[in-house]
């Protein structure tokens, strides 16, 4: 082998061998997730999935990107769904077309994570902060609920640190959906609006399943 | 010299044992029935922050009740399907709550036609400490080797609750305590001697679990 052809070689080699180095992740979540088992109240929502919600990317750090968007709007999509019995997804809260019904729109505020190098533990952690607003069709405000949901892999043994987040994500989207149908009839306003609304809330021991 | 080393090997092996303790409670003698139509299910704890009652663990103990005839049903398996109340955040943590979720129609039914009659709780975890000594080992144009030694104990903690999904009561616990100590000798090259701790608790664990279960062949 010619002495131009190994350094090459050796050039070839320190760039692959640095690169897998390197510290940076770009995670695509495209877990499936499974369908709710939830009685729906007799409540008609409307769910505003903004195109930013849809097609959201986190950057929690500048070597971190995460492709949120289509599994969270999957997740919650089928999260809604187990909550109120008549319900529309649209874009915007001028595609609403229900009459009487709780106007959610979903935003996320932050994700952050925690790598094994940050915090010395053997794990990592993600962090989901949402945020659910709540009108009624009318545009009046019903609340603004804060709804963070947590995630973390079981350990960081043989874990790439793409796989490790996609994995911490995808418990942080699911705890997400188990915070939603445990607590959202519990928020006091939304309580407040069923029983103005005389919408029959008693029914379901949903709300009590944690208690 | 040869019954020397061999008594010397004998030894050393002999370190490498885990001591493994097991308390049982039941409260009362009677065995559980469980039937060729019906599983166990074997659920990891996973709420507590600093560590996850591990997989490897519960798949360990769940092929040993398999190798029992008992059937078990795949634990991500069944946090699926009654999705999402056996989360970390949801899941019931006493038989009080449990009792109230399986008030609900729509989880009880679930429960039932996938034919789960016991739920097993599993928590705990394996951990290392008091490491001690340590090992070099070294490469050169005329060779390399190892040369030192280490040690470091383990000890595996983890407690079984199983529960009754039909009449909703607890039907026992057991908690598995196994420790030893590993060794890493470095001459020339690296040999360790280990001691299968964590293996020996779900050995342990598994084989008391099965003499929880009476299967019933007749159906």
């Amino acid at each position: 082998m010619s002495k131009t052809k190994i350094i090459i070689l050796s050039l070839a080699l320190t760039v692959l061998f640095i690169s897998g180095c390197s510290s940076s992740a770009q995670v695509q979540i495209d877990s499936q997730f499974p369908t709710v088992v939830s009685k729906p109240k007799p409540v008609n929502a409307a769910i505003v999935f903004s195109e930013e919600f849809t097609n959201y990317i986190a950057s929690p750090n500048s070597k971190t990107r995460i492709d949120l968007g289509s599994a969270q709007t999957k997740l919650l999509s089928n999260a809604f769904a187990g909550l109120f019995s008549q319900i529309e997804f649209v874009s915007a809260a001028t595609d609403v077309t229900f009459d009487n019904a709780l106007v959610i729109t979903p935003s996320v505020q932050e994700v952050q994570v925690s790598t094994p190098s940050d915090t010395y533990l053997n794990v990592y952690e993600v962090w989901i902060k949402y945020s659910l607003d709540i009108q009624t069709a009318k545009g009046d405000q019903v609340d603004s609920w804060f709804m963070p949901a947590y995630g973390k892999t079981p350990d960081s043994f043989m874990l790439s640190k793409t796989n490790a987040i996609e994995e911490a994500t995808v418990i942080a989207l699911r705890d997400a959906g188990a915070k939603l149908l445990l607590d959202f009839y519990r928020i006091p306003s939304v309580y407040n609006w069923l029983v103005t609304e005389q919408i029959p809330h008693k029914n379901s021991k949903r709300s009590s399943h944690s208690e | 010299m040869n019954r020397l080393l061999a008594l010397g090997a004998l030894i050393l092996l002999a370190g490498c044992g885990a001591t493994t303790t097991i308390d049982e409670y039941r409260p009362n003698n009677q065995m559980m029935d469980i039937n060729s139509e019906q599983s166990v299910v074997i659920l990891g704890r996973r709420d507590a922050g600093h560590y996850d009652t591990d997989r490897e663990f519960i798949d360990c103990v769940a092929s040993k009740m398999e190798g029992a005839d008992i059937g078990v049903f795949p634990e991500q398996q069944f946090v699926d399907a009654i999705y999402p109340w056996f989360e970390p955040r949801t899941a019931p943590k006493g038989l009080k709550r449990l009792r109230r979720l399986m008030e609900d129609s729509a989880i009880k039914e679930k429960i039932e036609r996938n034919g789960i009659r016991y739920l097993v709780w599993l928590d705990g975890s394996t951990e290392t400490h008091d490491k001690g000594g340590s090992i070099s080992c070294a490469i050169g144009p005329g060779g390399g080797g190892c040369f030192g030694f280490a040690q470091w104990e383990k000890s595996s903690i983890y407690e079984a609750i199983v529960w009754d999904l039909t009449n909703l009561t607890e039907k026992g616990r057991l908690r598995v305590d196994s420790s030893g100590t590993s060794y890493l000798l470095g001459v020339v090259a690296p040999i360790p001697l280990l001691t299968p701790v964590k293996n020996d608790a779900c050995a342990s664990l598994g084989t008391q679990l099965k003499q929880f279960f009476t299967v019933d062949q007749s159906q």
